[in-house]
């Protein structure tokens, strides 16, 4: 049986939001809700008679429903696999499973609850001091501590769910839609701005949404509905509910979240009028269910109907209190009592509330509540005569304060200064793009609120460069500043002298009172320090409920000022907001080449190198290592990054980013390329040919390509004016190798326009030819140590060229091969790969690569380090080795040799390149060894997998040496 | 987000561009001692304040330029291309 | 812990201060500048182990509020070059004792440390720590994803991700700790042994004479002194610019953010260099996470939305069940960069002027040896062996250190 939620509601009014025609199903805690469309799962809970919502961080207490604003820690609830969700802003969805948190084994009865009772043992700080020793012991102490850690739970099978991203652009933004930002937007808005006003609620209104007090003759729901409908006509308005900012950045980048989605919104100017938080207030058992702010009980009465509580006693300093008091009457509450903490209190509504037959007693505040599991009754206390009066109640309505909600502001540069006048931090100082309006910024009197609002509005139109006049600007707010000085003061933060047992600062971490006083006394005297010893603010209310009050009970402690005491940083986001709405979708990219399609439908084996998919093998890759050795083999190059080069300059940038010479290269002729980094590193490698007189053609390593582009890019645009066009073509062109003995006799079959014969068409030269009617760029090339050809062709083409090859080489027994072939014919050639043979450090000396290395050019970069590296000679060098005993080390195994380190080895070497050889049948590869010890013949100890194995120098390169099958 | 003025594409985030460092000058590597190579490869100046460096408008254009920020409150208040860099 | 009890007991009469405050004396042997873990830890080894007391720790704002009390505290010492390794195991094994050394408990908490490999090139990198590490007698292997499930049951280690998990780097004295705690830690215990630290005193000049440093000058007033340490971190130019000593190194900010509270479910620390995130759960609950620096040199501590945005795109290729669980909370630190990843400790041309700075985005783990090892350089006067690798010649030298691989994004 449900229970139900639907009973004891108020009747309809129309500041409800809640639809009586449709009702919902949900479980909380494993029995059965109904509750009202509209509702959220506090509302129904509260409506149902529940009372305690989740158990508390650190004593396990029970915690009922006291903000009802999403900003206290006191009513998250799991819901299915979300973790810490703020069931008092959540909407009851049908079928939601809602559990209570951090209850062990249930909300009602917690066996950690029991940690209260030994409290006293658990000063501030109380980890730090604890489990020191036995030392042993701490991991077996630690494991036990963290299994009483944290909220909600992570369900492993969770689905990532949908989440997207969208950018907004507009003149002005507007933060709240309370009557400030509506005020501000409105003003905005005619001006002619474009203009966004967000709202985390379900409508703007603000705090007028749930208030009936009349003004302009309308109640104030109604009044605030009819300006927000009136911004609705305005089409330069965009009007997103549902929707929190939680971030100002840098130049007013906002980010802001609804539902799955991350807004990210640039804005010229910005306002902030995101009202303010009601806080709790110090006393005893502060923390006990049934303790509810006075704006939470308006909420509940006139959003849902839901009236909490049958006997009420109001703990009052302000206005709003008086109202909540008489709104409580009016659904039928009794109140019990009513403690007003000023001296001389509203006189309207005292009269209203005195009509009303209830109990006042001034300059009276609370002492104390009591009861088990829930508040029973309170213990007011007079502050003229400490008179104490007990009052029984099942509801204790505080309204003794608000904080501005400032974040935004914080996080802009904005000021913040602590006004000892009206008790509230007020700004000195923002930004020329930050505007702020309405109680965000300390001011409370509605018609105030407007007033800021409306000059917010016209400034921010004005900074973005709309309408506004500046007499009207400067009149009115010289109004505002007028009212100032009327508003009601705030009353301070009362703190107790008693050593109350349970006063609780923070109710997130279950700070109390006197853990702040004992950190104080431990020297963590400011408020930073404070924060991180005690914990204080740390929670999940991000110190919306306690800062404040740390601060003040910090200054008291202190004996300092509140404004001598100073604030914490606020730190986005503004509320706790989703990594999915924050990631967003997966937005890795893939580059694929044109063949991709081909390469998988052929059963390859993909890989990934950096962004691009590359084909591994193809099933077996000693066979396409010998298919390339023996027949002919056709590789898919197209990640290689590709370059146009056209002027009469290009001889001179090429000489300037190689090491080696450019200056004559013949029109045909391909030359290979090192490049260094300026500190002399080896950095990328590729080749250059010259296509025609002005027109040169570049590859470079696929990683290394758009690092490349704009390194030359910026060797032509800082002053070397050099006068050369570069165009990257990476994209544009698709480019495979066709290597192996018969590779000539495959292109005979299809190439057109070109003589392949190896006197027309030599080794390192470049010809323009058609293949199958397209045209290809070919270049006589080779990784491998065969015969072959680059073929660069453009992308669309890529295909087609491919599937020609492969047709032609048919009867050639043409084979596709992966970067695994690739690797180990490369390796049998004794070619390095930049990065994994080299390192962070590596010169080109080192590398055995100084034939690249022209020390007489003018200039190049890195020269002055290579000049310097080759006085000082090397010290360690790469060389090829060989197995002699077949063993496979693996790549990075160390080389070693007897020492007094702890094993007795000391480092001398490594392995960077290593396989076995189907074309030489042993093992090969390269590695780093002391100058004196790389002469071919040297044997060495190689620690691989914890066994030693010797390694024998031989001379590079290990297949082909002369280069005949290259050259054929 | 910083914002950061190209030449060519007009005002956009940071995002777009690519960090070049601070604006070094290169001495002749033909004469230049292992001291002062080490200074330009290594030592910055390291300003709290504004200074000179390079970006690249990667995601953009494609243009190398100069941008004279602040370091610490992240104002850009020039950007120029290299030829029209303040003379010394 | 019958300490404790004893101050139960006793009704929670006043606890001692951690430390005392100071007025500023007109001279003091050595002043230390930056009141971070490595500032508060020479000092304290200055009084230790050397019986020099007569120190000041001089802080502009308050102790740690600089990258000690923002860093993400990941331990570790599986560096790839041995210089690298046999310096930051030997700082572990001081963190390993330092809860009874402070008697503090800092909360190390040894919960392993997986740093994981997504590409060939990654495993060959983590074979090479693996194998540098277990040479030097450091617990470090690599190991591979039916091993890493184990560990780690919430990582995707299927194959769909874009970057699917080949390996990891299993390093399991890695781990975590309570920043702060150590920070105060040694404060309490300098502090016990008379070395004076003064918070909210910002260092404004330093005056030489005859290349020798003769006072140091502060918003609170001038100190007389022949040496002076630079432990600044991320402002370290501006002071050694003060002496006119030139640094290799530009200050990055480095992001990090907390998630909200969840029960236990991640016991290793999880580091991915190429998706450019490290992730551990706090003794809180808490998701602590961090990514690589901001790529522009800056000094500003303003967080970004890009941070939070890649980040969390990057967690959920990795954990994908966390995609509801809330960020609660970003901030960002100043990083002293250096060109190889390594730190800078040593004399510099300036005499009585010595630095342990470069600490980049991986220092909070080398406080305590960097702490006791300068104190015994500015005690003895020589160059212990174990930091001599990071002297500032280096550079001038070309002997550069070659910890890029191993430490850029590694913490
Ligand atoms: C987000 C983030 C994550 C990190 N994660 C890790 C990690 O996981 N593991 C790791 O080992 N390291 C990490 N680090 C790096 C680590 O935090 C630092 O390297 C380390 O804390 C440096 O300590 P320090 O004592 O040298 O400097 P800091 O702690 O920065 O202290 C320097 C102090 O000098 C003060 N100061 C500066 N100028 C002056 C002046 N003129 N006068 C007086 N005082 C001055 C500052 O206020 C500051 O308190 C991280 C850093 C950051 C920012
Ligand atoms: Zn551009």
């Amino acid at each position: 049986m449900a229970i139900q939620a639907a009973v004891g509601r108020l009747p309809e009014t129309p500041s409800q939001v809640i639809n009586r025609e449709k009702i919902v199903d949900f479980v909380f805690d494993g029995k059965t809700y109904t509750a009202y469309e509209g509702d959220t799962i506090a509302s129904a809970l509260v409506a149902a008679g529940v009372m305690t919502f989740s158990r508390s961080f650190k004593y396990h207490r029970r915690r009922g429903l006291l903000c009802a604003a999403g900003a206290c820690p006191n009513c998250l609830v799991q819901v299915g696999d979300e973790a810490n969700v703020r069931s008092c802003t959540t909407p009851v969805q049908a079928g939601m499973k809602v559990e209570a948190q951090n209850a062990m084994p249930s909300l009602d009865v917690d066996v950690m609850s029991a940690t209260q009772l030994v409290d006293s043992f658990l000063p501030a700080g109380f980890y730090y001091k604890a489990f020191i020793r036995p030392q042993a012991l701490w991991p077996t102490y630690e494991r036990f501590l963290r299994q009483a850690a944290g909220l909600g739970k992570i369900d492993p099978d969770s689905e990532p769910g949908y989440f997207d991203k969208i950018y907004k652009h507009v003149d002005v933004a507007v933060i709240g839609g309370g009557p400030a930002g509506l005020r501000a937007a409105l003003a905005a808005a005619k001006s002619g701005a474009r203009v966004i006003l967000m709202d985390d609620q379900s409508s703007p209104g603000g705090h007028l949404r749930y208030r009936m007090d009349e003004i302009d003759g309308l109640p104030a729901y109604e009044y605030v509905a009819k300006m927000a409908a009136e911004l609705v006509g305005f089409s330069n308005v965009e009007i997103l509910t549902n929707t929190t900012a939680v971030g100002r950045y840098d130049r007013n980048w906002v980010g802001a979240v609804t539902g799955n989605r991350l807004i990210k919104l640039r804005t010229k100017a910005l306002i902030v009028a995101t009202g303010a938080y009601e806080i709790p207030l110090l006393f005893e058992n502060n923390d006990l269910p049934g303790i509810m702010l006075g704006s939470a009980v308006q909420r509940m009465i006139h959003l849902w109907g839901v009236v909490p509580g049958a006997r009420a006693v109001v703990v009052s300093a302000n206005r709003r209190g008086l109202q909540a008091a008489l709104d409580l009457i009016a659904a039928g509450v009794h109140i019990e009592a009513l403690a007003e903490m000023r001296e001389e209190p509203d006189a309207d509504l005292i009269r209203k509330l005195s009509a009303e037959h209830v109990m006042i007693f001034k300059r009276t505040t609370i002492k104390r509540a009591w009861g088990i599991g829930k508040v029973q009754g309170v213990s007011l206390e007079s502050l003229h005569s400490g008179q104490i009066h007990e009052f029984p109640c099942d509801l204790l309505l505080v309204s003794t304060g608000y904080t501005p909600a400032n974040q935004l502001l914080f996080q802009a540069g904005g000021k913040l200064r602590w006004n000892e006048q009206i008790h509230e931090f007020t700004l000195d100082m923002l930004p020329s793009d930050v505007f702020a309006a309405g109680e965000a910024a300390a001011t409370h009197l509605l018609e105030d609120i407007e007033r800021e609002g409306e000059l917010a509005g016209l400034q921010a139109a004005q900074f973005a460069g709309f309408g506004g006049k500046i007499e009207k600007v400067t009149f009115l707010a010289a109004k505002v500043e007028e009212r100032r000085a009327e508003r009601i003061p705030w009353t301070q933060i009362h703190i107790a002298e008693d050593e109350a047992k349970k006063d609780f600062v923070c109710i997130c971490e279950d700070v109390t009172r006197k853990e702040i006083k004992q950190s104080i006394q431990e020297g963590f005297d400011s408020v930073e320090l404070l924060k991180r010893y005690s914990t204080v603010s740390m929670g999940p209310c991000q110190g919306k409920m306690c800062n404040i009050n740390a601060i003040h009970v910090c200054a008291h402690y202190n004996q300092k000022t509140v404004a001598e005491t100073g604030n914490t940083t606020s730190r986005p986001p503004v509320t706790p907001v989703t990594m999915g709405a924050l990631g967003g979708r997966l937005m890795e990219p893939v580059r694929v080449s044109p063949m991709h399609d081909w390469h998988v439908k052929h059963g390859a084996v993909m890989m990934n190198a950096g962004l691009w998919k590359r084909p591994d093998h193809y099933g077996d890759p000693s066979a396409e290592v010998r298919a390339v050795r023996e027949r002919v083999g056709l590789i898919d190059v197209t990640p290689l990054g590709k370059f146009h080069l056209r002027g009469p300059g290009v001889p001179g940038l090429l000489e300037r980013v190689y090491t080696n010479r450019w200056q004559k290269l013949d029109v045909g002729r391909v030359r290979y390329g090192l490049m260094v980094t300026e500190e002399g590193v080896v950095l990328d490698d590729g080749v250059t040919a010259r296509l025609d007189d002005d027109f040169y053609y570049m590859t470079a390593t696929s990683s290394g390509a758009s690092g490349i582009f704009e390194n030359m890019e910026w060797n032509l645009q800082s002053g070397w004016s050099y006068d050369v066009h570069l165009l990257n073509v990476t994209d544009l062109r698709a480019a495979m190798n066709l290597a192996g003995p018969r590779s000539r006799d495959v292109l005979a079959k299809i190439i057109q326009g070109v003589d392949l014969s190896n006197a027309a068409f030599p080794y390192m030269s470049v010809r323009q030819a058609t293949i199958a009617g397209i045209p290809v760029l070919l270049l006589r090339i080779g990784f491998t140590g065969e015969l072959s050809y680059e073929i660069h062709t453009p992308s669309g083409y890529g295909l087609h060229i491919w599937e020609a090859l492969l047709k032609a080489g048919e009867e050639f027994g043409i084979t596709p091969f992966g970067v695994e072939a690739q690797r180990i014919l490369r390796l049998e050639k004794g070619h390095i790969i930049v990065s994994q043979d080299t390192d962070g450090l590596t010169n080109p000396f080192e590398a055995g690569m100084e034939w690249a290395v022209k020390l007489d050019k003018q200039d190049f970069t890195g020269k002055a380090s290579l000049l310097m590296a080759n006085q000082k000679g090397v010290t360690k060098k790469l060389v090829g080795f060989e197995m002699p005993d077949g063993t496979i080390p693996e790549e990075a195994n160390q080389i070693v040799r007897p020492g007094n380190g702890p094993i007795g080895l000391e480092i001398i070497g490594r392995i960077t390149s290593v396989r076995r050889s189907p074309t030489l049948k042993k093992v090969i590869g390269l590695c780093w060894l002391p100058t004196e010890m790389s002469e071919p013949g040297q044997e060495f100890t190689i620690r691989v997998r914890g066994q030693m194995k010797t390694g024998r120098v031989v001379p590079l390169p290990f297949y082909d040496p002369d280069g005949l099958k290259l050259n054929s | 987000m910083i914002l950061l003025t190209c030449p060519n594409c007009g005002t956009r985030n940071v995002s777009e561009f690519r960090y070049g460092g601070e604006i070094t000058k290169r001495p002749n590597p033909n004469t230049a001692t292992q001291a002062e190579w080490a200074n330009y490869l290594y030592v910055r100046k390291n300003v709290l304040g504004v200074m000179p460096e390079w970006w690249c408008h990667q995601s953009g254009c494609g243009q190398w330029l100069i941008a004279e920020r602040h370091t610490k409150t992240h104002e850009v208040l020039k950007t120029y291309v290299w030829e029209a860099r303040p003379q010394e | 812990m019958w300490k404790l009890i004893r101050h139960g007991l006793n009704g929670n009469k006043p606890l001692p201060r951690m430390w005392r405050t100071h007025d500023l004396k007109d001279s003091y042997d050595v002043v230390i500048i930056g009141g971070g873990v490595h500032g508060l830890a020479a000092a304290y080894y200055l009084a230790k182990y050397h019986g020099i007391t007569n120190v000041a720790v001089l802080e502009k704002r308050y102790i740690g509020s600089g990258g000690s009390g923002r860093n993400t505290t990941i331990l570790r010492s599986n560096y790839l070059t041995p210089e690298g390794v046999a310096f930051y195991d030997e700082s572990i094994k001081l963190y390993e004792n330092l809860s009874v050394d402070l008697d503090f408990n800092v909360l190390f908490s040894q919960r392993g440390h997986l740093t994981l490999a997504h590409s060939d090139a990654a495993v060959r990198t983590m074979r090479w720590r693996a194998e540098v590490n277990q040479i030097q007698g450091v617990n470090s292997s690599l190991i591979y994803p039916d091993e890493i499930a184990k560990l780690c049951p919430h990582l995707d280690l299927s194959e769909h991700p874009r970057y699917p998990i080949l390996g990891a780097l299993y390093h399991p004295p890695g781990g975590i700790i309570r920043h702060d705690a150590v920070v105060w830690g040694y404060a309490r215990g300098a502090d016990e042994r008379g070395v004076h630290i003064h918070q909210l005193t910002e260092v404004t000049g330093i005056n030489v004479e005859n290349n020798k440093v003769i006072s140091v000058q502060t918003n609170c007033g001038t100190i007389k002194t022949g040496m002076v340490l630079n432990a600044t971190a991320g402002w370290c130019s501006l002071i050694c610019d003060m002496v006119d000593v030139k640094l290799p190194i530009t200050s990055h900010p480095l992001q990090a953010c907390v998630s909200e509270a969840l029960k236990p479910f991640l016991d290793v620390v999880i580091v991915s260099g190429s998706l450019h995130v490290y992730v551990s759960q706090s003794d809180r609950g808490e998701l602590v996470m961090g990514a690589s620096i901001d790529p522009y040199q800056s000094y500003s501590l303003d967080s970004t939305l890009g941070f939070l945005e890649s980040l969390s795109g990057h967690m959920l290729e990795l954990f994908p069940s966390l995609s509801r669980v809330k960020i609660l909370r970003q901030w960002a630190g100043v990083c002293d960069m250096t060109p190889d990843y390594s730190p800078i400790m040593g004399f510099t041309p300036v005499e009585g002027f010595v630095v342990d700075v470069g600490w980049g985005t991986y220092g909070f783990k080398a406080g305590p040896v960097s702490g006791k090892r300068m104190a015994e350089l500015i005690a003895t006067n020589r160059t212990p062996d174990l930091i001599a690798p990071f002297y500032l010649g280096r550079f001038e030298d070309g002997a550069l250190i070659g910890e890029k691989g191993a430490a850029s994004v590694g913490h």
